[in-house]
């Protein structure tokens, strides 16, 4: 217990002493800061002058069969479409001609009403227009052929544009307002653990590759040296994260009145406290199991070039796990099958067992379940790790095969 | 306090690295443990310091298995190394206090060592903006600092400056005078003659010689005769005595068996002038080849 507070208390010393943990955390700190008073700084700046001319705005040309079609879209057109200062051209080709020589940057072709060719010089992800369009042609293509089938427009008008008001009341979670602070965990534990980890694995082959570990392994029971670093590890990165949520948090605070209408900005901050403690279980409990294993592959190698290769494995399963949630999160399906079974497999259930908490409604029994096989899994793999450590620091030259450290390992 | 590893075996997987090595030693001694790279020297003193368990055999402390909360060991080991990015003080200090010290014992034993060692300028420095040889020093304060009833010493010489060196030797001397159990591991076989009481050989997996070094260098074969004459040349082709060349001008001559001392010293005398002669003692190097040298 005394080498275990020893070495705990060297390790994390170390942490703050590291110019590079020290200078990431100050910088995401004041990254945060000039976020979080962007708006005011924004608003500043913005009490001054009103926005500029009105017509700086992108150029949408409209053609159709005839002169009157034409007019009728360009109104149309112009209030469905806001941002686009809307002209009517002659015909096709000279849309085709203004559109690649960037004279305008879309334009319509109307084929009667029911049909047009739409030009873009490059078809970006996000470009609606077509849909706008559509909705736009189809509403006035249902007014012309009412009008003319006897309704008065007033009343054609009434019918096309009745609205059909609704309420949601989820009883559960609601997905949305928690997708965005579930997604923020979900990166930080996966970013902190996968760090964290690779700087315990690097940690390890140091000693080693600086034979400071010859004098180690006679000073210290390696099940005190794998607990000291990992603990100490752990907790360096909690301090960390507590260091820029709570930045965030403090400055949020300081700004909330320029957030206000900022939906993703409001949920974020309004993460409930149970789930906080509940995040804050599983990186203890996911980040332990990871260190061990990532501390286990270190002792294994001799130098530090082979650390990047001799954890890929780890890496990956890490990495699996990590797209695994996030693909179920974005289908905004968190209860799927594959997503329960990993929420009970120690590797993956800190991640897939927070988000399925924090997104849907998990049985109690559920989560005292993952929790308990977590827990056992922590323990097994640190007293696995610290025995593979052992071994593993005394191995020199190549690095050895799993199964021999394994075997060497079950005799020892 | 008496240290003994009374047969020890240990294997890596099938290579069975030490097949029963015994030896004992006291305190306010030193013993020498001898043998080729690869003998298992390095094996036997981690064993000694509870890395990793024996297959068999036991360690014993005046007659009971040790109790390594009770016993404390300083080592410093062939391959140095400690945290090169690290303040010196800091680490030895850390190493100090990871062998049982409590802080302030720890910085007060670190500043002892540090100037007794003349380093007490380095002590806020790096380790890595240090020389080999002061490195060298620096290490061996880890393996003395926390006052540790065995010191354990693997090549300590190597590497550092004759003034060092010296140094250190005054160094080994105190920790002896105060009762320490000493151990050396080294090549350096003028070191070990200086220094160490008794020796181990250490030769496929099993002390090949063990003892006091004095008792050895008496029990080696007597067949060798040392001889100063002036008339070497005619000794040297007299077809009658095997005779080579020594370092200092000597002549050696080996007998057929060592009965035959004193028939050929009578022969010697008669024929030649002869200044002096005597039965060749082997210095340890010569006893280190004789056992060391032959693999099983």
């Amino acid at each position: 217990m005394k080498q275990f507070k020893t070495i705990f208390n060297f390790e994390l010393k170390n942490y703050f002493i590291n110019k590079a943990f020290v200078g990431i955390t100050v910088f995401l700190m004041l990254l945060i800061a000039a976020v979080m008073f962007f708006p005011r700084i924004a608003a500043v700046f913005d009490s001054g002058e009103q926005t500029g001319s009105a017509d700086d705005r992108a150029v949408m040309l409209v053609s159709a069969d005839t002169k009157e079609t034409a007019e009728l879209a360009r109104e149309v057109f112009s209030s469905a479409f806001a941002d686009y200062e809307v002209l009517v051209a002659d015909n096709k080709e000279e849309i085709k001609q203004s559109v690649s020589d960037g004279i305008a940057e879309c334009g319509f072709a109307l084929d009667g009403l029911t049909s047009y060719t739409y030009f873009v010089d490059n078809l970006s992800m996000h470009d609606e227009n077509t849909y706008a369009a559509d909705a736009v042609l189809q509403n006035l293509y249902q007014l012309k052929e009412m009008t003319a089938k006897g309704v008065s427009p007033e009343q054609a008008e009434d019918i096309l544009s009745v609205e059909i008001s609704h309420e949601t009341e989820s009883l559960g979670k609601d997905q949305f307002k928690n997708f965005f602070y579930t997604y923020i965990m979900i990166f930080a534990l996966y970013m902190v653990i996968l760090l964290y980890g690779q700087m315990v694995a690097t940690n390890v082959a140091s000693e080693k590759s600086s034979r400071a570990m010859e004098l180690l392994v006679t000073s210290a029971k390696p099940t005190a040296m794998m607990f000291g670093k990992v603990i100490a590890s752990c907790l360096a990165g909690l301090i960390q994260l507590v260091c820029v949520f709570g930045s965030a948090f403090l400055f949020y605070n300081l700004n909330k009145s320029y957030w206000s209408d900022n939906m993703i900005i409001d949920s974020i901050f309004g993460i409930p406290l149970d789930l906080l403690l509940f995040m804050l279980l599983f990186f203890v409990l996911g980040f332990f199991i990871y260190a061990f294993m990532y501390g286990a592959v270190g002792s294994t190698v001799s130098k530090l070039e082979d650390i990047n290769t001799a954890v890929m494995p780890i890496t990956m399963l890490f990495i699996i796990a990590f797209i695994v949630v996030m693909v179920s999160m974005s289908s905004g399906n968190v209860d799927a099958p594959i997503m329960v079974i990993c929420s009970f497999v120690p590797f993956t259930s800190p991640m897939a067992m927070f988000t399925r908490i924090a997104m849907s409604t998990v049985p109690i029994y559920q989560i005292v379940i993952s929790v308990l096989v977590l827990i056992g899994s922590v323990v097994g793999v640190g007293v696995l790790s610290a025995r593979i450590y052992r071994v593993g620091v005394l191995l020199y030259g190549t690095s050895p095969k799993i199964g021999s450290v394994l075997k060497a390992v079950f005799k020892a | 306090m008496l240290l003994e590893l009374r047969n020890i075996y240990k294997s890596f997987g099938e290579k069975e690295v030490l097949k029963g090595i015994s030896f004992s030693t006291e305190g306010g001694k030193a013993f020498g443990l001898l043998g080729r790279n690869g003998a298992g020297k390095t094996t036997t003193i981690r064993i000694l310091m509870n890395v990793f368990p024996a297959n068999g055999g036991e360690v014993l402390i005046d007659g009971k298995p040790i109790d390594y909360s009770k016993v404390g060991i300083g080592y410093l080991p062939e391959e140095r190394g400690l945290y090169p990015k690290k303040k010196i003080s800091e680490q030895l200090v850390f190493f100090a206090q990871l062998k049982g010290m409590n802080r302030t014992d720890a910085v007060k034993a670190v500043d002892y060592w540090l100037n007794r060692l003349n380093m007490t300028e380095y002590r806020d420095k790096r380790l890595d903006t240090l020389s080999k040889g002061n490195q060298q020093k620096i290490q061996l304060v880890t393996a003395v600092a926390h006052n540790p009833d065995i010191v354990i010493l693997d090549e300590p010489f190597s590497g550092l400056d004759p003034v060092n060196a010296m140094l250190l030797e005054e160094v080994v001397k105190e920790e002896i005078g105060k009762g320490k159990i000493l151990l050396f591991s080294s090549h350096q076989m003028n070191y070990i003659e200086e220094f160490c009481d008794s020796i181990a050989i250490l030769n496929g997996g099993k002390a090949a010689v063990c003892g006091e070094l004095r008792e050895i260098k008496r029990s080696y074969r007597r067949d060798k005769l040392t001889v100063s004459s002036p008339q070497r040349e005619l000794i040297l082709n007299d077809p009658d005595f095997s005779a080579k060349y020594l370092d200092g001008g000597e002549l050696l001559i080996t007998l057929s068996s060592p009965e035959e001392k004193n028939p050929v010293m009578r022969r010697l005398t008669e024929k030649y002038d002869i200044d002096g002669i005597k039965v060749f003692e082997p210095s340890l190097n010569d006893i280190f080849v004789e056992y060391a040298g032959e693999r099983e």
